[in-house]
């Protein structure tokens, strides 16, 4: 593993810095740099307070959608990548989070700050529920008990909870407030999102190297060896299950306030789907994997593929003549999609991240990489 | 081998301005030209669901997009600008749809008017438009996605047709009108697709105004899905607690399932079929060539439904005669020759008189912002071909609201008329190999203004 | 929690029965009431129905269920291999005069892919070589069929051949790279291969809604478009559709010969070896890869034929797809690799959803919700469905 791994001439002395998370001094100033440049970001736009036009604005909404996607993915990485246990639901539980907190701002007039840890634990216990059935089965079985979920839960929300949840019409949701500063624009909720999205990726990783993360890297491993030595097996996938909806919850939650709507669609099959292709291109089972793996779907869907499509419209009916040049338009959005996902498939199955430890490896270790 | 169509892109339209200038004819009558604008773009930016459910009839729109883009530039554009088009897939997808319209609002410079097409995706963007100050135009939609959640709050939506609360609401007005042909003591049972479209008929506005024209609407909609094998279940569900109309706020085959399920069930004589006015398409038409009533004749002959613009038939109108004569030009097949082809012209000539008249007031393209656009639109008067009458009282509606009731028909042999049985039919060659009987929609009444039903409106009960 | 889940996991079986055993009297007890209200004819329609259109999800349960039996991989794009099968039935059944190329084309590629399955390279065998022209011939013969009158024959020809094209090129381009990697990735893969599928469908036939006119000739063979009965006996007449009548009789043949092809051939019985155990059917001398390919082409044609019947039965559309979603609580709950499981499954899976409809009007509870419960059920019940090999390892 790359992380035991430093650069040459550095060593562990200390407790402290064997378990820091950033080992050397570069680490560190890289880190917070990036932080610090990131709560930056919104300042420099056109809408922020100096009116500069410095980043397009795209930007902001961008990083905000790639930050919401990334704390559910990290979830689903905390499932699948660390546990071994497959989901097919985790959309629907997105659907939880976001209709829970918006209920408690709307009907119990909680406000924002109370609602979203509210919603993010009862988003953990309903993932829970859809968990029990890994008592008795596991791998495919297990991943379609939670496919049963994302059926389950949106006719749930669509037909029982109507008169909560407006159906499958939109539900508004109020604009988060705190010391009467609204957080209506963008770039204000720029600000709770992203340190909150660092929060839960810095804590998903923390987690994994506690006790609960080693027990449930071991599951993946072999539960059966597992569970010989000692392992109470069905509480850790609890456990797994339990925390994996809860940041969908949070993502989920995040997602309603920031769009101040919410609709039942967005929350439906394809986009678990979409959440477990973003896993596997960023790789699952490394903590930046979920990062990556939103980064790059988020690039291949709104830059690669729209710019890719004016020229092979161009192109590809002189290429194929047989084809009516009305379809290609439309086709080429799943085709190219498909293909990157089949290549990513065939060609890194590790995904991004691993790509990534690969490549810091043979940084640190210079000059002996090969 | 049918001539190859086609699409819009970006690049093709810079080859039109070298083509000879031709005349616009006598009956499209732009504002005056203040400003010249040669040399510059105006850009319809659209984006729809093109390889999802409703593909079906959002490639028509971008064929009738093209189309008309390709005759105005070859005619001048809008005052010497140049139009273009940027259309976007969604896939019925939201979160695309939220993307692709993140990436329009953020363009610089930022567009002053969008095309919309789904319901959902103007629900989704409603708060977004006004915030960015951006207006959509969409031909028909839902209560909460033009007027908000509380039904009262004009927003940056403008629909071209009656909503869908109100179209029902037009035919129960019908229905009361001429109880003679209908059953007795109609009870509407509505039967839809699920969603924001599907669903959006049915409101407890437009329950009370139906039950103030006599016409009950039963209390339990039935939503089936486009993927459906069978749906007797759910129009048996219906007929059974008492409906003898069947409304369907769908479109291609959702009409189609529910009219074929009526007729396999043997209760033609039973019950009225009634819907939105994508229900009077083309598409369903030709769908129903493989489930024909006792009559010999499509399943769907006889549904009744809005009408709220001129159809292909009415060709005494100079502006369908034009729209006839361009797609026959354009080679447009018989599917691509419906309702989604009209309103790409349609919205076409709107962008040109809006922008026509912005740019007039305003002095230049630059100038002509979203809010500029939209109080151009809200105090505009204008007929894009005579398709329908844009008028938005000054700003205080968000849909328009003439209206008209139809049927569908299918025309017979000779092709004066419709037909009265199967044999008496036109049927058609389809270049697929398979034969289609040529449907065709009778307007059962003139246009008037369609009921106010949104929430607290000026006709609701 | 660790001594709830210990006390749990000690009296585990006692437990279990206790629950399913009240759940089932409370089942009961709720449904009986409402069940009895009903008028009698349409609780006979919607058994028909349910029936019927149980018929259409057990075609594409087999699908599911043979891929499945022989490579472990669960396929989530059997829905598109459903539509683009139908398309192409579609395609060959309405074009009169069929491109010499595309005639000769077609069969060549499939003929390549099938003598070619163990490796490229066993295409330059002199036995190859004469499978492929063999096929050629023949295929490019019935392609190039002119006219109405052998539309069926043609579109039946185009169908096979096409269908078993796409599945060996699923299977040798998506699948069989992935030998060996983990679960999700295979699901993924599935994934991927769906969306490659829709883009091919969408670029040869475009945003399609086409009523596949195949049942319109049923009345010229003397069997009416519906069947109606017992209109003394339920008060209203019961009605059956024929198409959907077909589709199940359809289904019915194709569960009589692919458990005759398990029970007694030999490519049946190696495949069942392979699913036990590839390591070990390939150290007996089984071509595992020729297995796998013939069960992708297999299941391809089973996705055609639904898609056909389907097609039929309502219209070849984009949403076609999601159909395929409905059918996967039949397979688990007819066990994931058997056979005569996917027939009761899909036909259970129909009633359910029917009844769901006729007791609770105006909730989707029969599409959307009723088919995920009784997965859930069977996942915490009896996890390795009815007639399902009981091996799902116990944790």
């Amino acid at each position: 593993m790359s992380a035991n791994i430093r650069p040459s001439g550095v060593f562990d002395v200390r407790y402290e810095q064997d378990i820091s998370l950033n080992r050397t001094r570069g680490d560190k100033l890289l880190s917070s740099g990036l932080f610090l440049l990131l709560l930056l970001l919104p300042l420099l736009t056109v809408q922020g307070p100096f009116g500069v036009n410095l980043l397009p604005q795209l930007w902001i909404g961008t990083i905000i959608r790639i930050a919401i996607f990334a704390i559910a993915v990290q979830g689903l990485n905390i499932l699948i990548g660390y546990t071994g246990q497959i989901s097919l639901g985790h959309a629907a539980f997105m659907a939880v989070g976001a209709y829970s907190s918006a209920i408690f701002v709307r009907e119990l007039g909680m406000s924002f700050w109370v609602a979203l840890p509210l919603a993010a634990v009862f988003t953990g216990v309903v993932g829970l529920i859809f968990g029990l059935p890994s008592l008795r089965v596991k791998g495919f079985y297990l991943a379609m008990a939670s496919l049963a979920a994302q059926f389950i839960i949106p006719w749930l929300l669509r037909y029982p909870l109507e008169p909560l949840t407006n159906g499958s019409r939109p539900l508004e949701v109020p604009v988060p407030a705190l010391f009467g500063i609204s957080f209506a624009h963008e770039n204000a909720m720029y600000y709770i999102i992203i340190p909150l999205a660092v929060f839960m990726m810095l804590a998903a990783r923390n987690i994994i190297r506690t006790r609960v993360g080693r027990a449930f890297i071991s599951i993946r491993d072999n539960d059966l060896a597992a569970e010989l030595l000692g392992i109470n097996v069905f509480a850790y996938k609890l456990q797994a299950f339990f925390l994996s909806a809860l940041y969908a919850g949070v993502a989920g939650a995040l997602m309603a306030f920031e769009s101040n709507s919410i609709s039942r669609d967005s929350f439906l099959l394809d986009r678990s789907v979409e959440l477990l292709a973003m896993l596997v291109i960023g790789g699952a089972g490394y903590p930046l994997g979920p990062l990556f793996g939103v980064g790059f779907v988020n690039l291949l869907t709104q830059n690669v593929i729209p710019s890719l499509i004016p020229p092979l419209n161009d192109v590809l009916p002189r290429l194929l003549p047989f084809i009516n040049p009305v379809n290609i338009f439309a086709a080429l959005s799943p085709l190219l999609f498909g293909l990157a996902l089949v290549i990513f498939l065939i060609a890194a199955p590790r995904g991004l991240a691993h790509r990534w430890e690969i490549f810091k490896i043979s940084w640190k270790i210079r000059p002996y990489a090969n | 081998m049918r001539k190859l169509i086609l699409l819009v892109v970006l690049l093709l339209v810079a080859v039109t301005p070298a083509l000879a200038q031709e005349e616009l004819p006598e009956f499209i009558q732009h504002s005056e030209c203040a400003v010249d604008l040669t040399g510059q773009t105006v850009t319809i930016y659209h984006f729809g669901d093109i390889s999802g459910s409703y593909a079906f009839i959002t490639q028509p729109l971008l064929a009738g997009l093209t189309d008309a883009m390709a005759y105005f530039n070859a005619r001048g554009g809008i005052c010497g600008a140049t139009i273009a088009a940027d259309n976007r897939d969604t896939g019925g997808d939201q979160a695309q749809t939220q993307a692709h319209y993140d990436y329009y609002s953020t363009l610089d410079p930022k567009p002053a008017a969008i095309l919309l097409y789904a319901s959902g995706d103007a629900e989704l963007l409603r708060e977004q438009l006004a915030e960015d100050e951006i207006l959509a135009m969409i031909s028909a939609g839902s209560v909460a996605g033009l007027y908000g959640e509380d039904g009262m709050s004009n927003g940056w939506i403008y629909a071209t047709n009656p909503l869908y609360a109100d179209q029902i609401g037009s035919f129960c007005r019908y229905v009361g009108a001429n109880a003679a042909q209908f059953p007795e003591n109609p009870t509407i049972g509505y039967i839809s697709w699920p969603g924001a479209f599907g669903e959006a008929a049915y409101t407890p506005e437009t329950i009370a105004y139906c039950a103030a024209q006599g016409v009950t609407i039963l209390e339990s909609p039935e939503y089936f899905l486009p993927s459906a094998t069978d749906i007797s279940g759910n129009v048996l569900n219906l007929v059974d607690a008492g409906a003898n109309i069947l409304y369907t706020n769908s479109l291609a085959s959702g009409p189609f399932m529910v009219a074929k399920t009526v007729v396999d069930l043997g209760l033609e004589e039973d019950v009225v079929l009634a819907g939105v006015n994508w229900a009077l398409d083309t598409s369903v038409g030709l769908l129903s060539r493989t489930a024909l009533g006792s009559d010999g004749l499509p399943a769907v002959n006889g549904i009744i439904g809005s009408l709220p613009f001129r159809w292909w038939t009415e060709r005494a109108e100079p502006g369908i005669a034009l729209i006839n004569e361009q797609a026959a030009a354009n080679a447009r097949s018989l599917s691509a020759q419906n309702i989604a082809y009209l309103l790409g012209w349609g919205a076409v000539d709107t962008y040109i008189e809006l922008y026509i008249q912005t740019v007039n007031r305003v002095g230049s393209l630059e100038a002509a912002t979203g809010a500029e656009t939209r109080a151009t639109l809200d105090a505009m008067q204008y007929a894009p071909l005579g398709l329908y009458s844009i008028d938005y009282s000054g700003g205080a509606i968000r849909a328009l609201p003439d209206n008209r009731i139809a049927t569908m028909m299918f025309l017979n042999a000779t092709g004066d008329g419709p037909a009265t049985s199967g044999d008496d039919a036109m049927k058609v060659d389809l270049p697929d190999g398979t034969v289609a009987y040529i449907p065709i929609l009778v307007p059962l009444t003139g246009f008037e203004a369609a009921p106010d039903l949104r929430p607290g409106g000026a006709d609701v009960p | 929690m660790a001594t709830l889940t210990s006390t749990f996991t000690q009296h585990r079986r006692m437990l279990t029965r206790a629950a399913a055993l009240a759940a089932v009297v409370l089942l009961i007890l709720w449904l009986a009431p409402i069940l009895g209200g009903q008028r009698s004819y349409r609780l006979v329609q919607s058994l028909v129905t349910g029936l019927l259109v149980g018929g259409i999800y057990a075609l594409i349960a087999l699908g599911i269920v043979i891929i499945n039996k022989a490579s472990g991989v669960f396929n989530f794009a059997h829905g598109w291999l459903m539509l683009l099968g139908g398309l192409l039935f579609f395609s060959f059944f309405s074009t009169a005069n069929v491109s010499p190329a595309a005639a000769v084309g077609l069969p060549l590629i499939a003929g390549a892919m099938v003598f070619s399955t163990n490796g490229w390279r066993s295409l330059a065998a002199r036995r190859s070589l004469i499978g492929v022209g063999g096929v050629t011939l023949v295929g490019a013969a019935l392609l190039l069929l002119p006219g109405n009158d052998w539309q069926f024959i043609r579109a039946i020809a185009g169908a096979v051949i096409g269908g078993v094209l796409v599945g060996m090129v699923v299977e040798r381009f998506a699948i069989r790279p992935l030998i060996g990697q983990p679960l999700f990735a295979m699901v993924l893969m599935t994934l991927a291969a769906s969306e490659l599928l829709h883009g091919v469908t969408q670029l040869t036939w475009g945003s399609v809604e086409i009523p596949l006119q195949v049942f319109t000739g049923l009345p010229n063979l003397g069997i009416p478009a519906q069947i109606r009965f017992g209109e003394d006996l339920f008060e209203r007449a019961v009605n059956i559709r024929a198409d959907l009548l077909v589709a199940f009789l359809l289904a019915l043949a194709a569960f009589a010969i692919f458990v005759a092809f398990f029970q007694f051939t030999s490519a049946g019985l190696s495949m069942r070896a392979t699913a036990e155990n590839q390591k070990l059917a390939q150290s007996v001398g089984l071509r595992v890869r020729t297995i796998l390919a013939i069960a992708w082409a297999i299941a391809a044609l089973l996705a055609t034929a639904a898609g056909v019947l389907q097609g039929g039965a309502s219209s070849l559309s984009l949403n076609m797809p999601f159909l395929a979603l409905r059918a996967f609580p039949a397979v688990l709950l007819g066990g994931l690799e058997s056979v005569g499981g996917a027939l009761v499954g899909g036909i259970v899976i129909g009633l359910v959803q029917e009844m769901s409809n006729l007791l609770f009007p105006g909730t989707e509870a029969g599409t959307e919700l009723a088919p995920y419960l009784v997965l859930m059920v069977v996942l915490v019940i009896r996890p390795d469905g009815l007639f399902g090999q009981k091996r799902i390892e116990r944790i």
